[in-house]
């Protein structure tokens, strides 16, 4: 059976892009390249979540199979992929 | 040197975007001694020994920002609102540059090569062979560094086979190309400012963020608010360091108010032709070697530490003094902004009465969070002829000034690099007294990476690179640069 491709968005809104969002773009470099293989990873124009005042939601923003998940580092990035593949 | 954005910078960024919005909606002065327990909040998991130590490092960050020498001027009697007052008072950009959070300092120990457990005390003994002053010693079957004899050459550290040797380095001492950060008799951080040269890159290096840089982003944001003519002189390292193009950061910056925005590669322009120029003099009157003076970290190595090149150095003005010039005739009445990825141009515009402030593109990054601009989305703004001085963008990037005065010139001319200042660079440029190199042209920067990897940059340089080349920036990640790409 075909595994899903898991689609994957990179805000590169502003805000995300200048607290932490542009060194998720390096991803070639620190992904897993099995990870790589099944995921299509993007970036995205402003996904929003930075707009409330809620205090979780800070950027960096990253959406991955339609989940929105903010406060994303490289490490973040790497473990909510894996989850997202081995679900 | 630390990664660009590290938890630490983006702290910052967070608290300079957080004044800000507090700045323009008014309310600066009536949170601002609450904002450090708005940003770090109790449940918040510390990184130091716990919150209330962050927030008393938010507050420094914030008397940072507002210019303040938190070395001379540390009240703690004072609240900020009154740092606030004060800072909007002041009029030009604080000197010196660099100061330091003496609370934040960790205190580390002295720079030290150590011998873990890994030893497994061998036969062959390499550590001991190589050692150039008898500071190995054996007991118990292990080997040990006699501390009184130990230069700290590094030479065991390079033969165990075990990798048993650690180096502790003092990271802010250790990346001061002249000596000028030391630890005073407490333990903890000091700045020589008669030896330093500002190039920033101790406060890079500083994993407790001890070392701050002294801004002048809140005289620009009132300059901003108040509606004055103000023109943003932007340098090359611009380009990449924002999600669109050069010409949609430009209309970020009108958007954010400026009246005008004016590319530094211009002034670049003029200071190639000059250089070119007189190289080729240099060159007809066998005069040896010349260095570029666009870098004024270097410009200030110079004057402080190696007399013997100031003659060596061109006396091309800087890019920035050249477009200031432009600037300023064209538009008397106007202040003058230059944004940078630089610090040690903070005290180089100090000497030039033209330009008022100086700030960071990292402070830039917090200007367009705090007025919600979204490079990515905005309209570029029309982009005047460029033909002229476009490759003088280059001048942000190694090799990049040597390249724009070989198109200027008009014979061959030989050159070489000096691709960041360290303590190794900085023997060997006084040496070069006796033995100078057997070139025309030597391009000195003191950022390895230039000018795009600077204390003041958003991105890292990998990422900017590949934007400057005109990747989009949703596809930049596929796009491999030079190096090796995953298959």
């Amino acid at each position: 059976m075909e595994q899903k491709r898991i689609s994957v968005k990179i805000c590169v809104g502003t805000a995300c892009f200048v607290q932490g969002g542009a060194d998720l773009l390096l991803y070639e470099d620190f992904l897993d390249p099995e990870l790589l293989g099944l995921c299509d990873i993007e970036g995205t124009s402003c996904l929003g979540g930075c707009k409330t005042d809620d205090p979780k939601w800070k950027a960096p923003l990253v959406e991955i199979a339609g989940v929105l998940y903010p406060n994303v580092t490289k490490q973040r990035l790497a473990e909510l992929l894996r989850e997202a593949v081995d679900a | 040197m630390l990664e660009i954005n590290n938890q630490y910078t983006l702290m910052k960024r967070r608290i300079d975007a957080e004044v800000l919005k507090a700045y323009f909606a008014d309310t600066l002065e009536a949170i601002v001694d609450t904002l450090p327990i708005h940003i770090i909040p109790r449940e918040r998991d510390p990184n130091r020994c716990c919150v209330y130590k962050e927030r008393a490092m938010v507050r420094y960050r914030i008397m940072a920002l507002l210019g303040v020498d938190i070395d001379r001027d540390d009240d703690e009697y004072k609240p900020l609102a009154r740092y606030v007052g004060e800072a909007l008072a002041a009029e030009a950009q604080p000197l010196p540059t660099l100061t330091t959070i003496t609370p934040g300092c960790s205190g580390c120990p002295d720079e030290q090569y150590r011998i873990t457990d890994s030893c497994r005390g061998c036969f062959a003994r390499p550590c001991l062979a190589n050692c150039p002053k008898d500071a190995i010693v054996f007991t118990n079957g292990r080997a040990r560094i006699v501390e009184e004899r130990c230069i700290k050459c590094g030479k065991c550290l390079d033969v165990c086979p075990f990798h048993a040797v650690i180096h502790v380095p003092v990271p802010c001492e250790a990346s001061c190309p002249v000596g000028a950060v030391h630890k005073n008799d407490e333990g903890f951080v000091e700045i020589d400012h008669d030896a330093c040269i500002d190039c920033g890159h101790c406060a890079q290096s500083c994993p407790f963020g001890a070392i701050a840089e002294r801004s002048s982003l809140i005289h620009v944001a009132r300059m901003l608010k108040e509606k004055v003519p103000v023109v943003a002189m932007v340098a090359p390292a611009i380009e990449g360091q924002f999600p669109g193009s050069l010409a949609q950061i430009k209309a970020g910056l009108v958007a954010l108010g400026f009246t005008k925005v004016v590319e530094v590669a211009e002034g670049a322009h003029i200071t190639a032709l000059h250089e070119a120029q007189e190289v080729s003099e240099r060159m007809e009157a066998h005069a040896g070697f010349m260095t570029t003076s666009c870098c004024p970290a270097y410009m200030e190595l110079v004057d402080r530490h190696i007399p013997s090149l100031s003659a060596r150095r061109s006396t091309a003005l800087s890019p920035m003094a050249y477009t200031a010039r432009q600037c300023h005739e064209q538009m008397p009445d106007a202040k003058l902004v230059f944004v940078g990825p630089c610090i040690a141009k903070k005290v180089e515009a100090r000497a030039i009465p033209s330009i008022s402030m100086v700030i960071t593109f990292a402070e830039l990054a917090a200007l367009f969070v705090a007025r919600d601009i979204d490079i990515k989305e905005i309209a570029a703004q029309e982009a005047p002829d460029s033909s002229l001085y476009a490759d003088c963008r280059g001048f942000a990037c190694p090799q990049g000034v040597s390249q724009s005065v070989l198109r200027r010139s008009a014979k061959p001319v030989q050159t070489m690099n000096i691709n960041g200042v360290d303590k190794k660079t900085v023997r060997l440029m006084r040496s070069w007294e006796k033995r100078p190199p057997e070139v025309d042209l030597v391009e000195v920067m003191c950022c390895e990476g230039g000018c795009m990897a600077g204390p003041g940059v958003v991105v890292n340089p990998k990422i900017a690179m590949r934007l400057r080349q005109g990747a989009d920036v949703a596809r930049v990640g596929t796009i491999p640069l030079g190096g090796k790409k995953h298959v």
